[in-house]
């Protein structure tokens, strides 16, 4: 019988046509994927070859002259995104992957924007997880709104409920033989997407792989749930829609703006301001003070003996330092500002099984704040790095040409942050059980109702 | 005779409020505009508040720098906060994904950083609930789920038959429902309409343009237009369907065609055929260019050698430090204006590659009414890109001009001689910092929303024909069963 029902299920021409129709949305986004991929490698192959042509020449020009050379050499990072990344590009658009920085103040570049067009940014990325979170709920919700309701509305029901031994196990049936349908359809877009994308077969992969999966799952307890409500097929139409209109928009929406209004964060323009005003300041204030402080902040280079120059490059760098250290705590607030945003989704999200597999796969595949966030902070480690290299060569002047250059790689940071499985899963597992559950419940009273 | 239409979209109307469901539904999207006013004002307040708190402090540390070179000014530069416009509060458009904070400095054009999407967790990508949302995305699915049975109900139970036995004709059949649920549409789009008015004004201060004024009043119409549209789609589905169960699966089929599938299609499209080059190649190619035509900060530079040559020869001196004037304030000036027009082409390119990738999603518009409503609800709110664009030119006009002051200050007061080891740097008293005003934002009128927005409005009215036609149409070739 569950052989009959699935030639009768996969011959209708609805269910093909939404078949066809998400296996090409869903090709579609692995294209979109690649070519993200590529455009990112691009932009580090441009950033690579500006690098590469504009420090021999700044070096040629200004020859004698390390401190200024190095006011304007900008020293590059790179955010890599791995081939995962293609998948859930989450908020990599919105925040570029390639930070370029002099060893002038940090928090004047820290914050630099990437070159963006909003439009594309508001309507989003037709990504692979757009196609999983959005669109695959809609099929699913197509393929088991009327399971039974369409049965009762052409009188059939009552015959197969006589036929049938064990119905619920019948029911079970035809709910099982769709999500096989869904399953091997999201199978054959995640192996189309590893040969597409190049996707290691890691860790990751596994733990994005059981995400998805498990938020199928989600989506056909609660389509299991609706039906053993036994409503009309419009009903169930409509109920199911509007969960989905509520998991998918209404809810992350509305959280959205909840975060936003919680935790502005005017703190961004109050860091820029104020390292804006500490280091300039210092043009006007006495330099023998600027430089002790410089000295107490990095002692190591008291002993440093300074070549006279026509500029005085280790007061330039000291007020340059300063407009770090003096916007350093108004930086922390920001920091902290964005670390409460991003604990505030996160424990929401846990309770909105929609946003939290959104969220998790933007922290599998390293697109969300949280790899933005290490990102960040990697950039300052990294600017520091540079700048104790280049401040003893800078007050003594160091031969410009003497230095290679060309050896100064774009530098790579990769995001190793841990991701436990059972963070990932533990919420959609309890969200399926919960909806299952309930779904099983009320099936053994209602099964009958004819 | 206008009774029969009464009386049938009255029955609409009752059947409506008596459905549980769509009574809760209703009351549902109520709290939701509800919501979506408190946090649109909220945000506006905040937003606005702080970019205003800091441009004033941002100018003050301006005026409260002390005697100064003038060059160390055109480096201690000023900012320009982007603020909301009034209507923003009901239409969030790009908002959120534009930067809000430019600083604007000599030689340099810095990007407009801080927007709410770099500071977003990714929720931000699942959207946001302000009222125009709830109005063009919500709004239309209730009339749809509120309307599918309109007809096919009638047909299914067989009411339908007799009604037009009874002489009823198509055409007040369908005017009727029609007008049945755009009564269940009022109840919603009036008070949202209200709240938008009452807040349009309370954010002004009292101080209600003309400008504003129109823009408000196209927004009702086009929202009241877009919302009735969405009410006869409704009808005429259910009218051209068996049963109301294929009325509905065609209607959420076409809803989320229109409102979710297509839009991210065509800028999906858009942005696939015209790639934008990445932000290092942008400014490596300005680079570039500002070398092939004069690099200021070069001294064996040849665009620069031959003005000097001339300048030379003008002043009949043998030496820049015999000219009458700074010179290097002079170079300054040559550099400033070459560096800006080359930045301002490249960024007139790039422009242009970004409204190729939107070229879709405009276009579509005719085909889209969603589209239609989003793109010029935006441009009315001023939440739209090409606002941001003015914000943009109009914070680049203001820096090109305050560097170009102070190069003229340094060129007039600044002497020419370059100073000893011992002297006293050279300054120029601080009463000249006044001379440069505050950066004020100027929002441009709303005839720039019809150049923009000129395929949206069009849509408009193509839609509107399109739907009397058919159902002119309709009403020949209905039948009962």
């Amino acid at each position: 019988m569950i052989r009959l029902a699935f030639i009768q299920f996969i011959r209708s021409g609805g269910i093909r046509i939404g078949l066809v129709f998400l296996l090409a949305i869903g090709v579609t986004s692995l294209f979109v994927g690649k070519q993200f991929a590529q455009r990112q490698q691009q932009g580090i192959a441009d950033v690579i070859q500006f690098q590469q042509t504009d420090f021999p020449r700044q070096a040629a020009q200004h020859r004698d002259d390390m401190g200024l050379l190095l006011y304007y050499l900008k020293f590059s990072v790179i955010n890599e995104a791995r081939p995962l990344t293609a998948l859930a590009i989450g908020q990599r658009d919105v925040n570029g992957s390639v930070q370029s920085v002099t060893i002038r103040g940090l928090e004047g570049q820290k914050y630099d924007a990437d070159l963006t067009n909003p439009a594309n940014l508001l309507l989003g990325n037709v990504d692979f997880s757009f196609v999983l979170v959005y669109l695959f709920p809609l099929l699913i919700i197509a393929f088991t709104y009327s399971i039974i309701s369409n049965e009762k509305e052409n009188g059939t029901w009552s015959i197969v409920a006589v036929q049938s031994r064990h119905l619920l196990g019948f029911v079970g049936g035809l709910f099982l033989l769709r999500l096989a349908v869904v399953m091997a359809m999201l199978l054959l877009l995640i192996a189309l997407a590893i040969a597409l994308l190049d996707i290691p077969l890691d860790g990751s992969l596994r733990l994005f792989l059981g995400t998805s999966v498990g938020y199928i799952l989600l989506w056909f307890s609660i389509c299991f749930w609706v039906a053993s409500l036994q409503r009309r097929s419009s009903t169930n139409a409509i109920l199911l829609l509007g969960i989905w209109l509520g998991l998918l928009i209404v809810l992350p929406a509305g959280v959205n703006n909840y975060i936003t209004v919680r935790y502005p964060v005017p703190e961004a323009q109050a860091t820029t301001l104020a390292q804006r005003k500490g280091y300039h300041e210092k043009w006007d204030t006495d330099k023998t003070e600027t430089v002790e402080k410089f000295y107490a902040h990095y002692p190591q280079f008291r002993q440093v003996p300074t070549a006279q120059m026509p500029t005085d490059w280790r007061w330039y760098y000291a007020m340059q330092q300063l407009g770090d250290d003096e916007s350093a705590g108004q930086a922390r607030e920001l920091r902290q500002k964005l670390e409460q945003r991003e604990r505030a989704s996160r424990t929401i999200a846990q309770f909105i099984p929609s946003l939290h597999t959104q969220l998790q796969l933007g922290e599998l595949a390293r697109s969300g704040l949280g790899n933005q966030l290490r990102f960040m902070d990697y950039t300052g480690q990294f600017h520091e790095k540079m700048r104790l290299y280049f401040y003893p060569k800078i007050f003594t002047n160091a031969p410009v040409l003497t230095e290679k250059w060309t050896a100064f790689q774009v530098d790579t940071f990769t995001d190793e942050a841990p991701i436990h499985p059972l963070s990932t899963l533990g919420p959609l597992m309890l969200f399926i059980a919960l909806v299952a559950g309930l779904g099983w419940f009320r099936f053994r009273q209602t099964i009958y109702h004819l | 005779m206008l009774r029969t239409q009464r009386l049938i979209a009255r029955q609409v109307w009752a059947t409506a409020f008596k459905n549980r469901a769509v009574f809760g539904l209703l009351i549902g999207i109520g709290l939701l505009l509800a919501y979506a006013a408190v946090t649109g004002w909220v945000s506006f307040r905040q937003q606005n508040e702080t970019g205003r708190r800091y441009q004033q402090q941002a100018r003050q540390d301006w005026l409260s720098n002390p005697d100064k070179h003038p060059h160390r000014m055109a480096h201690y530069g000023h900012f320009a906060f982007r603020p909301k416009a009034p209507l923003s509060m009901f239409d969030f458009g790009m908002e959120s994904f534009l930067g809000n904070t430019i600083f604007l400095e000599a030689h340099k054009q810095n990007s407009v950083n801080f927007s709410e999407a770099g500071f977003s967790t990714g929720l931000l990508r699942f959207g946001e609930i302000s009222m125009a949302m709830v109005l063009q995305l919500l709004l239309p699915l209730l009339l749809f789920f509120v309307g599918f049975g309109t007809v096919a109900t009638d047909r299914e139970t067989g009411t339908l038959k007799l009604l037009l036995s009874q002489g009823v004709s198509w055409q007040r059949l369908l005017v009727g429902k029609s007008l049945g649920l755009l009564a269940v549409m009022l109840s919603l789009y009036g008070p949202a309409m209200v709240v938008t008015g009452l807040l349009w004004f309370g954010l002004q201060s009292g101080q209600v343009s003309a400008d504003q004024t129109i823009r408000l009043l196209l927004l009702m119409v086009a929202y009241f237009l877009y919302l009735n549209l969405f009410c006869v789609i409704a009808v005429l589905v259910s009218a051209r369907s068996k049963t109301a169960k294929t009325a509905l699966v065609s209607l959420i089929g076409l809803w989320l065609m229109l409102t979710l599938v297509l839009p991210r299609a065509s800028q999906a499209l858009g942005s696939y055929l015209y790639p934008a080059p990445s932000k290092a190649k942008f400014l490596a190619d300005i680079q570039a260019d500002v070398l092939k035509e004069g690099d200021s900060h070069n001294p064996g530079d040849p665009h620069y050698k031959g003005l000097r040559d001339s300048l030379l020869t003008a002043y009949g001196v043998d030496s820049v430090q015999k000219l009458p004037f700074n010179y290097s304030g002079f170079v300054m000036t040559e550099g400033e204006r070459i560096s800006a027009r080359l930045y301002n082409d490249h960024f007139g390119r790039l422009l242009t590659i970004y409204n190729q990738q939107n070229r879709f999603s405009k276009a579509m518009a005719i085909v889209n009414p969603y589209l239609a409503v989003r793109n010029l609800s935006m441009a009315l709110s001023g939440t739209d890109f090409a606002s941001y664009v003015d914000f943009q030119r109009q914070a680049e006009q203001y820096r090109y001009d305050m560097a170009q002051k102070l190069n003229g200050l340094q060129i007039e007061l600044i002497s020419n001689k370059k100073p000893g080891p011992t002297d006293k740097p050279y300054q120029i008293d601080r009463h000249h910092w006044e001379e440069i005003p505050d950066f004020t934002y100027l929002s441009p009128g709303v005839a720039r929303v019809f150049e923009h927005e000129a395929i949206s409005l069009l849509a408009f009215a193509f839609w509107a024909g399109l739907l009397g036609l058919i159902a002119w149409r309709f009403t020949k070739t209905l039948t009962a069963i």
